[in-house]
C-alpha cells in the first residue's frame, strides 16, 4: 500500500456560529498516486472539502493533514505548494495575456528560475496537449482549452495533489471529453494524487475510489462499480444514474441475466455477447 | 407565435477590419406551439440567432418574422417593447442578472417595466413562484442569500412574470446538478404544454433535445446544417460527427449493438423498456418473434 498523502480526521465545518454544519465529522484518507472522485449534489459539501484541503477555509473541528503537515494558517503557503486546484469557471482563472504567461504566473510567484520555467512550460503544455497555443490570447480559446491551460498552470508547480473542483461543469460535451482525457493522461504519466469533484456519475468511472457526499456527510466510499450498483439510493440523494445502468436494469427485468454491473457500453455488450453464445 | 427566418445574414462589426459573419444565409420556420431545440458547437451562431428573436440585433440582410413583427436592416418594428414583452429570453446563467433587494422585487422588475399594474404583478408572482419550485417564504429574502439553483429559479420567474408567448432558453441547465437539471427542464416542458407556448431551447445536450423537442435545428458556421424530427436527425452519426456533435447515448449504444450482433434495432424514440425487450429477443436468438 502506498503512503497516505491527505488525511481528514473528524472534520466539521460551518460558515458561521449560527449557520448549519456543511460538513459533519468527515474522515477519509487519500493515498499517493491515487485517483479519488468525490461526487454529490449541489450543497452536499464536496467543494467545501476541496477548499479545506488547501487552506481556503479552516475547519472548526477535527484536523486535516497533508503530506505530514497539519493545515493551519501558519503553513498554508507550504500546503498550497503541494495542493493545486482547478475551479469550475474557465473565465475566472486566467491571469496571463497569453497561454505561456498564464502558465508562468504560478512559477513566478514561487521564484522559479527562468530556464527552469521555460522547460516546465514546454513540458506541461505538452502534457495537456496545448503546445501549439503558447502565444495565443486566452479569449481565443474554447472553454475546454482554457481549462486545459489551467491544469497546465497548476502542474507547472509540481503539486503532490491536484484537485479539479467541477472543472467540467461549464463546458460543452466536447470540452468535457477533452478534460477527462487530459486528466486521465496526466494521472498515468505523472506522480500525483488526483481528486476530481463532480456531480456527474459518468466522470467517476475511471477513478480508483469514489466518495459519495450527502448533506455534509460521507454517504458511501467504494469502487466505482460498487457505487454504480446502488441506483435507487443514488437517485434518492439527487444523483443521476447513467444510461448504461438504467439499460442494464431494464435488461434484468426483461429476463436477461447480466453477470455484473457494467461501467460502459463495451462491458455490457461483451456480457450480452457471452450470453448470446450460450443460447 | 410563428417564427420565420428568411435568408438572414448577420455580420458583427460590419465595414471594419474585424467584420465577422456570425449568421450566414439562414432560413427556417418554427410553427406556433412547437418545442424546438437549436444545437451546434461553440461558435456556431446559436446565441446570435436568439438575439434576433427579440430584436436585440437586427439582420444585416434578410428578414426575421416573429408573429406579426417584421425585423429587417431598415425596418425595426415601432413597438419593439411589445415584441420584447412577448418573447421571454432566459439567458445563460440568468442568476447573474439578479440585482434587487428582495426576491419579490426582482421578479416584479420585468412586468413593472412593461407597465403591468401592481395588483396584477402580485397575483402573477404568487402563481409563478410555486411553478418554478420555490415557496412564498422566499419572497422577502435577498436573492443573494440563495443557492445557485434557487437564484436561477428566481431569475426564470422574472421572465415568466411578463407572460411571454415565446420562451427562449439559452442552456438553462448549465452548471446545475442532475436533480436541478431535471426539475428545471420538467418545469419548462409542463409550462410549454399548459400555456401553449412556443419554446426554443438552445442546448448542448442531445439527451434533452431528444426528450423534449419535437423539432431540432443543427447549426454550423452560422447556417442551418440539418433540420427535422429528433429521431430522424440524431441517427445520422457521421453527419453529426463532421460538425463535432455526438449522437445521444441510446443511439450510440444501439449502433454498437448492431455492429456486434449484426442485427439492427431501429431507433424510433421507443422507451428504454422496449429497447431492453428488443435486445433480449436478439440475444436470446428469437428476434423474429
Amino acid at each position: 500500500m502506498s503512503s497516505k498523502l491527505v488525511e481528514f480526521k473528524d472534520v466539521s465545518f460551518r460558515y458561521g456560529e449560527e449557520q448549519p454544519w456543511v460538513l459533519k465529522n468527515c474522515s477519509f484518507e487519500i493515498f499517493e498516486n491515487e485517483w479519488l472522485a468525490i461526487i454529490g449534489h449541489n450543497g452536499s459539501g464536496k467543494s467545501t472539502i476541496a477548499k479545506l484541503m488547501n487552506g481556503l477555509l479552516f475547519p472548526q473541528e477535527g484536523e486535516i493533514i497533508i503530506n505530514g503537515k497539519q493545515v493551519n494558517e501558519a503553513n498554508i503557503w507550504d500546503i498550497r505548494k503541494d495542493v493545486g486546484m482547478v475551479f469550475q469557471n474557465p473565465d475566472n482563472q486566467f491571469v496571463g495575456t497569453t497561454v505561456q504567461d498564464d502558465v508562468a504566473f504560478g512559477m513566478e510567484n514561487r521564484g522559479i528560475p527562468r530556464d527552469e520555467m521555460i522547460r516546465r512550460i514546454d513540458h506541461t503544455l505538452a502534457a495537456v496537449n496545448m503546445q501549439d497555443y503558447r502565444f495565443t490570447e486566452p479569449h481565443r480559446l474554447s472553454g475546454g482549452q482554457k481549462q486545459r491551460v489551467a491544469i497546465a498552470s497548476v502542474l507547472a508547480i509540481f503539486p503532490q495533489v491536484l484537485i479539479l473542483d467541477e472543472a467540467t461543469a461549464m463546458l460543452d460535451p466536447k470540452g468535457r471529453k477533452e478534460i477527462m482525457q487530459t486528466v486521465s493522461n496526466v494521472q498515468t504519466s505523472q506522480k500525483l494524487s488526483l481528486i476530481t469533484i463532480t456531480h456527474d456519475l459518468q466522470e467517476v468511472v475511471q477513478a480508483d475510489r469514489v466518495i459519495v457526499m450527502n448533506a455534509g456527510e460521507i454517504w458511501e466510499e467504494a469502487k466505482p462499480r460498487d457505487i454504480f450498483g446502488k441506483k435507487d439510493a443514488l437517485r434518492k440523494i439527487g444523483l443521476d444514474v447513467p444510461f448504461i445502468g438504467i439499460l442494464a436494469d431494464e435488461l434484468k427485468h426483461a429476463g436477461i441475466a447480466i453477470s455484473h454491473e457494467p461501467l460502459n457500453h463495451e462491458e455490457l455488450l461483451e456480457d450480452l455477447w457471452t450470453l448470446h453464445l450460450k443460447t | 407565435m410563428d417564427i420565420t427566418f428568411k435568408n438572414v445574414n448577420y455580420i458583427y462589426q460590419q465595414n471594419s477590419p474585424f467584420a465577422h459573419k456570425a449568421i450566414d444565409d439562414l432560413s427556417f420556420h418554427i410553427p406556433s406551439g412547437s418545442f424546438v431545440a437549436i444545437i451546434g458547437h461553440t461558435g456556431s451562431g446559436k446565441s446570435t440567432l436568439i438575439q434576433h428573436l427579440n430584436g436585440l440585433v437586427v439582420p444585416s440582410e434578410g428578414e426575421v418574422r416573429v408573429g406579426d413583427f417584421l425585423l429587417t436592416k431598415d425596418k425595426k418594428p415601432k413597438n419593439m417593447k411589445e415584441l420584447r414583452s412577448r418573447i421571454g429570453v432566459v439567458f445563460q446563467y440568468p442568476e447573474h442578472q439578479l440585482f434587487e433587494e428582495t426576491v419579490e422585487k426582482d421578479i416584479a422588475f420585468g412586468p413593472t417595466n412593461f407597465h403591468v399594474d401592481a395588483e396584477e404583478i402580485k397575483r402573477r408572482i404568487h402563481e409563478i413562484v410555486p411553478l418554478v419550485g420555490l415557496s412564498s417564504d422566499f419572497l422577502k429574502r435577498s436573492p443573494f442569500d440563495l443557492s445557485g439553483g434557487q437564484m436561477r429559479r428566481v431569475a426564470i420567474a422574472g421572465v415568466l412574470a411578463v407572460r411571454p408567448d415565446v420562451l427562449v432558453l439559452d442552456e438553462p441547465t448549465a452548471g446545475l446538478d442532475p436533480r436541478g437539471q431535471k426539475e428545471i427542464m420538467h418545469m419548462f416542458y409542463s409550462m410549454h404544454k399548459q400555456q401553449n407556448l412556443t419554446t426554443i431551447l438552445v442546448t448542448h445536450s442531445m439527451e434533452d433535445a431528444l426528450k423534449y423537442a419535437d423539432h431540432v435545428i443543427i447549426l454550423n458556421k452560422g447556417t442551418k446544417y440539418m433540420e427535422g424530427r429528433p429521431e430522424e436527425v440524431f441517427i445520422q452519426k457521421e453527419a453529426l460527427h463532421r460538425v463535432q456533435l455526438d449522437v445521444p447515448e441510446v443511439i450510440q449504444f444501439l449502433d454498437q449493438f448492431e455492429k456486434k450482433f449484426n442485427q439492427p434495432i431501429p431507433f424510433m424514440r421507443q422507451s428504454i423498456v422496449d429497447i431492453a425487450k428488443s435486445i433480449r429477443n436478439v440475444v436470446k436468438g428469437d428476434a423474429s418473434k
